[in-house]
């Protein structure tokens, strides 16, 4: 197949972007203040960092999977083809569920930011006006150019970097305290929450059909960590030398406060800016990659049929759309009404923490049960990276969940429900269309 | 497994659905494409041109494709006679599609529109 040559081809620098700019959200900045609460002195930056390395280690399973089975389908092939099916639709929908949450915290926390600069709009409007507004988007299939994208994910990695050195520069700042964590079981909750700031970085391998060189895919990945880990490094340690601790642990728009700081109206006008950019992101990578899973799963007979209805006009699965915007919107009023944002954010950071200890462990397995199959990325040291990814990241999810009896009470309880589904009602409506489809087998087209 | 003639009647049987569907060629109107279909356990290859809404194929390989399919011969063959989706062989990776995931996308919608559910 070496041969084959596509038209259309994606290089280094967009494939950089697109898993970088999958991280970058505006709720993030929440999760960088969460880390830095945990932390004591200025060392948030080494959790940051730790969380960097380990997602790196991640990273390196995600290019093996990816380069023995690089296909669009991503994650949900690498589970299927080590643990079957059923372990794999299970995972999948809770990761989706999460992505959903996601998109729900992010819109909470943007209508915060808006509602803070035009205070006499509420947040529910703002929630609804750009959930909706997004939804339509994403119907209509209207998307921004790749270059553009990449412009404009790379605009928000200069911004950040900028604006967090002019913070160090106002405060004149020095290392007082780099080291000082406070104490082992902060250090480990405070690298848990900080594998939020890396959520998403691996969404980059369904691109595996668009690059014409897989080592792409890895490389990619691997910069983008590094560059996520610089930017909010610089972020969290800029933000901690000028603004309070009491004031940031509190606030559900930390950014926000930091950039007026510094920059006075000039930067409340530049967070926002990049805000709305991460934000568009985010909901954008969000609707479109669970409507796509919806899409697909009601087409493999997995949801009901009405889920893979497409837009004979626009050519998009719309009611799969509609119904990743009415989750979302309900999540956001939830947070929104609760006050519990950071619920969320622990529940991503565990909910992706138990993906990466499954994408490992099916390293190993495929390992065995596909070991002649091309590898243009191995995982070097053989199985002890798989094994060390596995044994962290499990230790990682649980620290995630500890940090509120909350967490754990609803990934549990999504676990079940999800299980329950996969196991119990997905055989009844694929053996409904196991007959349905043998009856249209009489019915083929007589040529 | 099913022969190279057979992949060629399932593609006329999609031709012949697609041709029928005068809603499907105005949807189409502006997604020009190149599809190319390889058959891995027999010797077997078509290419589907789309241009103008206009679907023709031929056997063989024509021009750089934007979306190759490969799959084996009875997969090929179940999935243009609509007998299967596409997406369970590829969520379980029997089948491969390399090019973009918004062509890959609109290539499923044709076949849901052509055969349904």
């Amino acid at each position: 197949m070496n041969n084959l040559q596509l038209k259309r081809v994606l290089t280094l620098r967009t494939v950089v972007a697109t898993s970088a700019g999958l991280t970058l959200a505006t709720s993030s900045f929440l999760a960088a203040a969460q880390v830095a609460g945990f932390m004591a002195g200025d060392s948030a930056w080494l959790s940051i960092l730790v969380s960097g390395v380990l997602c790196i280690l991640a990273a390196t399973c995600f290019s093996e999977l990816n380069s023995i089975l690089p296909s669009a389908a991503g994650i949900r092939l690498y589970l299927g083809k080590a643990f079957g099916d059923k372990v794999a639709l299970t995972f999948s929908m809770l990761y989706m569920l999460i992505v959903m949450g996601v998109v729900g915290a992010e819109s909470f926390v943007l209508a915060k930011i808006f509602n803070y600069s035009i205070p006499q709009v509420a947040p529910v409007i703002w929630i609804t006006a750009m959930l909706a507004i997004v939804t339509l988007l994403n119907i209509r299939g209207i998307k921004l150019a790749g270059r553009f994208q990449d412009v404009v994910t790379y605009g928000v990695i200069v911004s950040v970097i900028l604006l967090s050195l002019w913070g160090l520069r106002q405060v004149n700042f020095h290392l007082v305290a780099p080291l000082a964590v406070g104490g082992a079981t902060k250090f480990i909750q405070a690298v848990a929450v900080g594998v939020f700031l890396f959520v998403g970085f691996e969404w980059v391998t369904p691109l595996a059909e668009e690059v014409t060189d897989s080592r792409i895919i890895p490389r990619g990945m691997f910069i983008a960590v590094g560059i996520v880990c610089v930017v909010y490094a610089l972020f969290t340690a800029a933000m901690t030398a000028n603004i309070a601790r009491g004031v940031f642990i509190h606030s559900p728009i930390p950014q926000v406060l930091f950039a007026q700081k510094v920059l006075g109206k000039a930067g409340l006008v530049w967070i926002l800016l990049i805000c709305l950019s991460c934000s568009f992101g985010t909901f954008n990578a969000g609707l479109l990659s669970v409507s796509r899973f919806f899409y697909a799963t009601a087409r493999e007979h997995a949801l009901p049929p009405v889920f893979s209805r497409v837009s004979m006009r626009f050519m998009t699965p719309w009611v799969s759309i509609i119904a990743v915007f009415a989750v979302g919107y309900i999540f956001s009023l939830v947070i929104l009404y609760t006050g519990r944002y950071l619920v969320l954010v622990d529940m991503a950071a565990a909910a992706e923490s138990i993906i990466y200890v499954l994408s490992a462990a099916a390293v190993l397995v495929l390992r065995k049960t596909m070991a002649d199959a091309p590898r243009s990325f191995r995982v070097p040291f053989g199985p002890v990276i798989p094994v060390l990814t596995m044994l962290i990241f499990a230790v990682l999810a649980v620290m995630a969940i500890a940090t509120d009896p909350v967490i754990a009470f609803w990934v549990a309880a999504g676990l079940v429900v999800i299980g329950l589904y996969v196991v119990y009602v997905v055989p009844r409506i694929k053996e409904k269309y196991k007959v349905k489809r043998s009856s249209r087998r009489g019915a083929r087209p007589v040529l | 497994m099913a022969t190279h003639g057979e992949i060629t009647e399932s593609l006329q049987a999609f031709h012949k659905s697609y041709q029928e569907n005068e809603r499907l060629k105005v949807m189409n109107k502006d997604w020009n494409r190149t599809v190319l279909v390889i058959a891995n356990d027999v010797e077997s290859t078509h290419t589907l041109v789309l241009k103008e809404g206009e679907l023709s194929f031929q056997e063989g390989r024509q021009g750089d494709p934007d979306l190759t399919v490969i799959s084996d011969s009875g997969i090929l063959s179940d999935m243009f006679f609509g007998d299967i989706t596409p997406t369970e062989p590829y969520l379980n990776g029997t089948l491969k599609i390399i090019g973009s995931e918004d062509d890959i996308m609109r290539l499923d919608f044709i076949t849901l529109l052509i055969w349904g559910e």
